[in-house]
């Protein structure tokens, strides 16, 4: 039987203490979670609650709104307190969405990475153009979007189509493993934002001819 | 009142790569369900933002889900993207050993036309209806225009019950323009509710504008405590004009959630 919750609390103790640019502190009978980069400070503004999380991992240090959550710009200057552990596991899944469930979904077997090419090829309407982007330009575009550094956190599992490995990235990037003490971001999927870039890629390409 | 202790919820939403309030009323319908206990589990879902409707069921650990989309109407998103990227065969769908319960959006319930005429009521406290005309304005001219047909429906159930002078559909990008307001009414006092989900870029950043409350975009509702809303109601083209909040925003919505889920149970009750 599945359960996110217990996965979380095994985690834990085991020693897991960092999500993302999250890291997590046992707190009483509850939680306290930073960003990495605050462990040490000690003027952090304190909120308490889950809904708190919402509004942290809603917009950057410069107040702009952020679409994708494991992009590498959580806002800095908070300490958060929360109650218990399914209240941990709410402010994870506003902090990076979903990663708790996929990360049990992956460890248990049933996480099926889908190639960019079936996630494209299953789109309609206004997205229906981006089937026409071709492999050196979603090579470029992945490589641009997706990289560890300034673009997203999460580990690409999928290739660009099944015998076309994605070949913009880093090895790390690539990689699902995590530290000790981590819990990998893993993306099975290209999200909507990359399926909107393609789709921004094929046009500009269009009104090039 | 509705309670499954076994099931999961999955509240699905739009959501925005752009405006950061296009999410918060699926978010907040969710929080109050959570608050009052009624399902193991309650999780959100977007097509825009995260978690993806690719991600959601990752999420769930309960084996029975239901799926109610936040939408204002039936239409390209809850007939085509939402089943496609679930990966539905129907209202009920049966997976590795889950049942996945698609209900109907919330738009779509009967009490849709109820909280509209309490959401003008409370823009506009005081006002005589007699002596006011109610725009209802939708989208217009997109993939989704059902949601025309479900404002105009909505727009006919109301004036059916005498209440308001004058009640009419409005639109951002077809006749009858919301722009021309003016035009379509005669009444002193003028309420106009928008029929969108969240206080997003169509009701908060563009209708203003079209109305003549702003002169430019407002810029996002959230950062703007004391914007469009505060400052009613508004001297314009010799009426008194009220703006209410989009529809979707009404704490009411929640209800509409749980509804929709027993009306679903309702529809495909086993017979003993």
């Amino acid at each position: 039987m599945r359960s996110v919750l217990q996965t979380l609390s095994d985690w834990l103790a085991a020693g897991g203490h960092s999500i993302g640019q999250i890291h997590i502190a046992a707190q009483g009978a509850g939680f306290q979670l930073t960003h990495q980069d605050d462990r040490e400070r000690t003027d952090l503004a304190a909120r308490t609650g889950v809904e708190a999380a919402r509004e942290l991992a809603h917009y950057d240090d410069a107040g702009k709104f952020r679409p994708l959550k494991t992009a590498p710009n959580l806002r800095h200057g908070w300490r958060l307190s929360v109650a218990d552990l399914p209240e941990l596991r709410r402010a994870l899944d506003y902090f990076y969405p979903a990663m708790l469930g996929v990360w049990l979904s992956q460890s248990r077997g049933e996480l099926t990475p889908v190639p960019l090419r079936e996630t494209l090829a299953r789109q309609t309407g206004m997205y229906r153009v981006t089937q026409l982007i071709t492999d050196e330009q979603a090579q470029e575009m992945i490589g641009t979007h997706c990289r560890l550094d300034g673009g997203c956190l999460k580990r690409i599992l999928w290739p660009l189509a099944p015998d076309v490995p994605l070949s913009s990235l880093s090895a790390e990037k690539l990689d699902p493993t995590a530290p000790a003490g981590t819990l990998p971001l893993l993306c099975h999927e290209a999200c909507n934002l990359l399926v909107a870039k393609a789709r921004e890629v094929v046009k500009k390409a269009q009104q090039q001819q | 009142m509705i309670a499954k202790p076994h099931s999961a919820l999955i509240l699905v939403g739009h959501g925005s790569t752009v405006n950061p309030d296009s999410s918060a009323p699926t978010f907040d319908h969710a929080a109050e369900i959570i608050r009052r206990g009624l399902f193991a589990e309650v999780h959100c879902a977007f097509w825009k933002e995260e978690p993806s409707l690719r991600q959601v069921l990752h999420m769930v650990d309960a084996e029975e889900i239901y799926i109610v989309p936040n939408f204002i109407s039936e239409g390209y998103f809850t007939r085509t993207v939402i089943p496609r990227e679930l990966e539905l065969t129907g209202p009920v769908t049966e997976r590795d050993g889950r049942v996945i319960k698609y209900c109907e959006p919330v738009g779509s319930h009967a009490r849709m036309t109820e909280l509209l005429v309490h959401r003008a009521a409370a823009v506009a406290p005081g006002v005589p209806p007699e002596k006011s005309t109610l725009f209802i304005v939708g989208h217009g001219t997109n993939l989704n225009d059902n949601s025309a047909i479900a404002a105009k429906r909505e727009v006919e159930l109301i004036a059916a019950q005498g209440r308001y002078a004058e009640v009419r559909n409005a639109y951002m990008e077809e006749e009858p323009l919301i722009s021309k307001w003016d035009e379509y009414s005669t009444q002193p006092n003028v309420v106009v509710v928008p029929f969108f989900i969240a206080d997003g870029l169509h009701s908060y950043e563009d209708i203003p504008v079209l109305l003549g409350i702003a002169e430019e975009s407002p810029g996002a509702a959230s950062a703007n405590a004391s914007g469009v809303f505060a400052n009613n109601p508004y001297d314009r083209r010799g009426r008194t004009l009220f703006y209410a909040s989009a529809i979707g925003t009404e704490p009411l919505f929640a209800d509409l959630v749980l509804e929709q889920v027993a009306a679903f149970d309702a529809a495909h009750a086993v017979p003993a």
